[in-house]
């Protein structure tokens, strides 16, 4: 994958380097869109982008506030056959390789152009680093087809089974049951169920959801406690073994639930438990939940 | 009551609420767990058999649900058992190496070290959801099991935690 690396002197040359591949491959006809961010129309918020036409690649941006984890619009070009041009950050680069994995975009019809990525900002408080880049390990994006390497890249204080993962679990894991259940009762009574963390997950790509079934009637659609919990517990156990933990979930969630401790608390089991990599680090591996080893341990004797 | 002709009415489904809720509170002496079993069709299931064709005691108030295999059982099933009011969840199937389809049970035991994982984080007693594999000629075990859980669970009372208790729902989950 060496041939089209790019390198950049400092993070502020990213845009410039976006535009020229953007409009190159449109030129070109190798793709008929180009997904990328855009400035939003409110500070401190960059937009997703969504390019035609080679004359627009100059609205194309990259800064601190790119949130957006893009892949999930490739859903929206599934079946097309149409070839697709997108940008991602490391993080966002770990959910498309999920998303090819569980066979929901085909790898050829992507163009992967890969940000080493400097690290986001906080989007309400834009002088400390987001808290996803807090537990982020793979900011160089571990597939792609073009890298604009910049060398100001930023990781946060973590690794595989790292160390702010842990410490935010053990603010749980130290109450007792008792203190957890109320903890996480009053946590899921605030729940309003407007299923932002389901759409905005890159690993809930099921077309159709037990969520929002009558038909089965998998869970209550009013909004109490308990049926909340069952959500929240559910898709927790739902993207278990594929959470990429790009902390979209918790970013997008209007009244600030811990959403990412229930998937952080599963991915750090399944690190003890497994032995096995994180989560969609390349194209060949296969979901936790979807194998088995026969020596796993054993518990249930 | 308006049980009229065994008829439901809203009065009487609230009144059955009510007296539920007040039972929740005050359980006398004799009460006993009510424990949820999943049991797979091939192992556990005809284990459960041979401790009835044996004769041999467990807690009456068991229920056992037959699934094709223990890789049926969905986590959504074992957390939508607590919150309509069972105490205790079983989930049971062939030991591993024995599943009739050769490999179901070894996806149920990844699945499920990791709900055991989950429900304690969230702060349900690891004590009242266990899984474990009891095969066809295990009768004993299964008595075992099931008494072993019952009396682990007594102590603890009744489960209030998951536990729907809104009438909304009740009403909406009549039929469910």
């Amino acid at each position: 994958m060496n041939e089209n690396v790019i390198q950049v002197s400092g993070k502020s040359e990213i845009s410039q380097i976006m535009r020229e591949i953007a409009r190159d491959l449109l030129q070109q006809k190798t793709v008929s869109l180009v997904i990328g961010w855009e400035k939003g129309i409110l500070p401190n918020k960059s937009a997703p982008a969504f390019i035609t036409q080679s004359h627009d690649t100059d609205k194309l941006v990259f800064d601190e506030y790119c949130y957006h984890n893009l892949t999930k619009y490739l859903l929206q070009r599934k079946g097309s056959g149409l070839k697709t041009a997108i940008f991602v950050k490391g993080c966002d680069s770990r959910s498309l390789v999920g998303l090819v994995q569980d066979n929901q975009v085909p790898r050829e019809d992507i163009c992967i152009i890969g940000i080493s990525c400097p690290g986001l900002m906080e989007e309400r408080n834009t002088v400390i680093p987001a808290k996803k880049c807090e537990t982020c390990y793979t900011s160089i994006p571990v597939e792609y087809d073009f890298l604009i390497d910049c060398p100001d890249t930023k990781t946060g204080d973590d690794e595989p089974g790292g160390s702010f993962a842990h410490r935010e679990l053990s603010k749980v894991e130290n109450m007792t049951l008792d203190q957890r259940d109320t903890y996480w009762q009053t946590m899921f009574q605030g729940c309003i169920r407007c299923y932002a963390c389901r759409n905005v997950c890159p690993v809930c790509s099921c077309k159709e959801c037990c969520f929002d079934l009558t038909s089965p009637d998998w869970v209550g659609k009013g909004n109490n406690t308990s049926d909340n919990s069952f959500y929240h517990l559910v898709r927790a156990m739902h993207v278990a073994g594929r959470c990429v933990s790009c902390g979209e979930c918790e970013r997008v969630c209007p009244i600030n639930l811990p959403v990412m401790l229930l998937n952080s608390k599963l991915s750090l089991s399944i690190e003890e438990l497994f032995d096995e990599p994180p989560a969609s680090m390349n194209l060949d591996d296969t979901a936790t939940l979807s194998q088995f080893k026969p020596e796993d341990p054993e518990e249930f004797m | 009551m308006t049980m009229d002709n065994g008829q439901w009415t809203m009065d009487n489904e609230m009144q059955r609420q009510q007296g539920t809720s007040v039972r929740l509170d005050s359980v006398g002496k004799d009460w006993d767990p009510k424990i949820l079993v999943f049991a797979c069709q091939y192992c556990t299931y005809a284990g459960a058999d041979l401790a009835g064709l044996s004769r041999l005691q467990y807690p009456t108030t068991t229920r056992v649900i037959r699934v094709p295999c223990s890789g049926r059982t969905n986590p959504q099933f074992v957390i939508r058992a607590f919150q309509k009011g069972f105490d205790g969840v079983l989930v049971a199937g062939c030991h591993p190496g024995d599943c009739h389809f050769s490999t179901g049970n070894y996806f149920t035991r990844r699945r499920y070290l990791l709900m055991t994982r989950l429900m304690e984080f969230v702060g349900m007693d690891p004590r009242r959801f266990r899984v474990c594999w009891i095969s066809g000629s295990e009768g004993p075990k299964f008595q075992q099991v099931v008494t072993e859980l019952t009396d682990a669970i007594r102590p603890l009372g009744p489960n209030h935690k998951l536990r729907d208790t809104e009438l909304s729902s009740l009403v909406g989950g009549i039929g469910r």
